[in-house]
């Protein structure tokens, strides 16, 4: 007797689970990972960056070939280290309502060389000052020659009255962008100024979750972060649209340059012929995923498409690890995360290079931890991937003998006197040739990019690096696929 | 009354101690995460500075002492929100879920369990166990999903996952539910069993009660001692945030902000998630130990 009232509620809250949904115009993104910081100046996780691509404009952004091109502002380099940026006519106003001004630009960038908590601080320290030349005109002075400067000038440009003001831009951003923030409890709501169209945003963790709230109609849209046989189910159903396009994230094998097993280049070479990366790709990644060979991909200008595929040989590879000396098996170690895909990848990788006489040794640590220990240089193989890579300067940064942490990202602590004199001189071609050859990474695939929508979403399809600059133009028609 | 409570600071003090320890003892710090690997190591130091880490450990935990004397659990590293502004959302989510869950569990196992202990060695014990065997072993990663495939997408009756909607909560705590459900008949049914075989129920039995009266008057309650345990363990467990579940359904709960916060070395949310946690522990075993006054006279005297 005394359970009736638990049932009576019991039986309430599923009543409420049937009711009438209000119509609901706005539409649905299901995201793997919600952003963490909408303040541009702090931002680093690739969900903060790609909301933050909506609702701020930046004075540069990059043309196919990844070349700057002007978009808030054209600039001239009036010496080595003297640029002057001027923006153009008609750029929209802030969502505040206050125009954007060349004072709003030097506020922003005089405010990231101010703060010391700001990851992306770093990149500005060669501005010496920013003078105000006029409302539609400013310059940037630098202490060292830069002739990638404007390539750098990618963070959101923010209100001068609101930096004053200390304005809390991570949780209430306010951009002159194509979008203005509406709202960020659960799930953050974007609202599309040209038309007031609603997007919302909202964190769904697991792959299978996201596919089934898109099966259900909660959701409209998925893009990225999906597993391969999820891909495959969902392009078998007629009643949603799968689109996918070739990437340009980066993912490699890294190797620990100091290890004097993996110091050989035969045993370098050995790995890179026992990886059957066209399998791979066939069999476990999306559809066009590409093989790549350097960071860049063969598009950018300074990538390389002229470099040879290193062929699956797991009996080379025998061959080479014995011509370094090398008793097998040889055993080593590979650390990665604990996400599902990577992991599935090392299971694949361990029973590839078991064919070649390597025993891999799989070890899965949490984020946090494996990260540190790439970092700390604790290994002997690590997996990840660049993601969103534009500028040529990634090589020095991975492989220059003077960038190893905690001064830079050369992870493998690789050093290489002729790539080094490459670099300096800016030879892509011949940079990308020399890694190529030398191996300090092995380089796996671009993976490739996949959108999945229902019927009446239309005017999206995903970009090479994942961004979702597509929201600015998608579209909901009146009619709807019906899921079975 | 001394000594519990002595054992209660005791215990918290020991998990403040241990967490603030093993947090920094774990690869990575705040700083890395925060600044990525371009920053100079002069901005390093000078976040380090800024945010007290330079200082030594003991000086560190000093001061977060300190601060948690005088309430203040700090903010969060990387999103700058207090704790205590992410508490008032994620612990009631959590405590919310755990209920549900318990209930749905005591409503499905406790009747099954003596609806198996009355049927003992018959067909329909034999299902009740096979039944609560198998729902046991289910991991919540794999019935969470299709509970979602019947219930949300086949069905359409709840919704996938997320917090909008009232009925949101019913999948994920069903999913816990039964899961609890399945230890709950195990234990009813053993525990009756026992009970069922003693000579005050024979007694009961002799003095012309209906056996719906033995059943419950007497064989319950004297079989409800370890169900109570059982239920005050997973209460605990349920209150610790069940980061699976929370995750699958999207449920802003303490277990995932646990989790995330160790992966950002977030080490003030971190903290705080833990000590939220032992406290829960703290008082349901407090509770627990109230119910059992309450189920067994004799202790009342213990």
């Amino acid at each position: 007797m005394k359970l009736t009232p638990f049932i009576v509620a019991l039986g309430l809250l599923l009543l409420a689970g049937c009711e009438e949904q209000l119509p609901d115009t706005a539409i649905h993104f299901a995201i793997a990972q919600a952003p963490i910081n909408l303040d541009p100046r702090y931002a680093t996780d690739a969900a903060s960056e790609r909301v933050n691509r909506l609702i701020y404009q930046r004075l540069v952004e990059f043309d196919a070939a990844s070349k700057p091109t002007p978009s808030l502002a054209t600039w001239q380099k009036l010496s080595p280290t003297h640029y002057r940026f001027t923006l153009r006519n008609h750029v929209a106003a802030f969502h505040h309502g206050n125009p954007l001004t060349a004072a709003d630009v030097k506020a922003t960038y005089d405010s990231l060389l101010v703060l010391n908590d700001a990851p992306h601080a770093a990149e500005y320290r060669n501005i010496n000052h920013i003078e105000l030349i006029n409302a539609q005109t400013l310059d940037f002075a630098l202490t060292q020659p830069d002739a990638d400067f404007p390539a750098r000038l990618i963070i959101g440009i923010l209100p001068k009255d609101l930096i004053e003001q200390k304005h809390d831009f991570a949780h209430q951003p306010v951009g002159n962008g194509v979008f203005a923030f509406v709202s960020w409890q659960r799930r953050l709501t974007l609202k599309r100024l040209r038309d007031h169209q609603l997007v919302t945003l909202t964190e769904v963790k697991d792959p299978t979750v996201r596919v089934l709230k898109l099966m259900r109609g909660e959701t409209d849209l998925l893009q990225g972060d999906l597993p391969p046989e999820l891909v495959q189910y969902l392009q078998t159903k007629s009643e949603v649209q799968v689109k996918t396009a070739k990437g340009t994230n980066f993912s490699y094998l890294g190797l620990n340059m100091q290890n004097p097993v993996l110091k050989q280049l035969n045993v370098r070479k050995a790995i890179a012929h026992a990886i059957d990366r066209d399998a791979i790709i066939k069999q476990v990644m999306v559809n066009d995923t590409r093989l790549a060979e350097v960071i860049l991909p063969p598009e950018h200008y300074a990538g390389n498409a002229s470099l040879p595929h290193a062929e699956y040989n797991p009996a080379l590879a025998k061959q080479l690890l014995q011509s370094a000396g090398i008793t097998l098996p040889l055993k080593l170690v590979y650390k990665t995360s604990t996400d599902a895909q990577r992991v599935r990848l090392a299971t694949i990788l361990q029973a590839q290079m078991a064919k070649a006489g390597i025993d891999l040794e799989i070890r899965s640590l949490d984020w946090g931890t494996f990260f540190a220990e790439v970092k700390q240089g604790n290994f002997q193989l690590y997996g990840l991937t660049w993601v969103g890579i534009r500028t040529p300067e990634i090589y020095s940064k991975v492989f220059g003998s003077q960038f190893m942490p905690p001064n830079g990202l050369n992870r493998g602590r690789y050093q290489d006197a002729t790539l080094d004199a490459l670099l300096q001189a800016e030879n892509w071609p011949a940079v990308t040739a020399r890694i190529h050859t030398q191996l300090p990474y092995i380089p796996l695939w671009y993976e490739g990019q996949v959108a999945v929508m229902q019927k009446n979403i239309q005017q999206y399809s995903p970009q090479s690096d994942g961004n979702w600059d597509n929201l600015a133009s998608v579209q909901r028609s009146a009619t709807k696929g019906q899921l079975q | 009354m001394i000594s519990r409570l002595f054992g209660f600071f005791t215990v918290i003090f020991g998990v403040l101690v241990l967490t603030f320890l093993l947090i920094h003892l774990v690869p990575g710090d705040p700083v890395e995460v925060m600044l990525g690997e371009s920053a100079s190591m002069a901005d390093r130091e000078a976040l380090r500075e800024q945010l007290g880490l330079n200082q030594p450990l003991i000086t560190q935990f000093g001061t977060y002492l300190n601060k948690l004397a005088h309430g203040d659990l700090g903010q969060s590293i990387h999103t700058k929100t207090p704790i205590t502004e992410l508490f008032k959302t994620r612990y009631p989510a959590s405590v919310q879920l755990a209920l549900l869950s318990m209930l749905i569990g005591l409503l499905v196992g406790v009747p099954l369990g003596v609806y198996a202990a009355l049927k003992a060695g018959r067909w329909q014990d034999v299902v009740v166990t096979v039944v609560s065997v198998r729902l046991s072993a289910m991991p919540v990663f794999w019935l969470g999903p299709i509970l979602m495939l019947v219930f949300a997408v086949w069905l359409g009756w709840l919704p996938v996952s997320g917090m909008d909607e009232p009925a949101a909560i019913i999948l994920p705590a069903l999913t816990l539910g039964f899961g609890l459900s399945a230890i709950l008949t195990r234990m009813t049914r053993t525990s009756l069993l026992e009970v069922l075989n003693e000579d005050f129920i024979r007694t009961a039995r002799a003095k012309g009660l209906s056996e719906r009266a033995v059943i419950v008057r007497h064989a319950l309650r004297a079989a409800l001692l370890p169900i109570v345990t059982i239920v005050g363990l997973q209460m605990g467990s349920l209150l610790a945030g069940t980061v699976i579940t929370e995750t699958i359904f999207s449920w802003d709960g303490i277990g995932r902000l646990l989790v995330e916060s160790i992966e950002k070395r977030d080490y003030p949310v971190t903290q705080a998630c833990v000590l939220a946690v032992a406290l829960s522990y703290v008082v349901i075993n407090f509770l627990t130990d109230i119910a059992y006054r309450l189920v067994d006279p004799r202790m009342r005297h213990a």
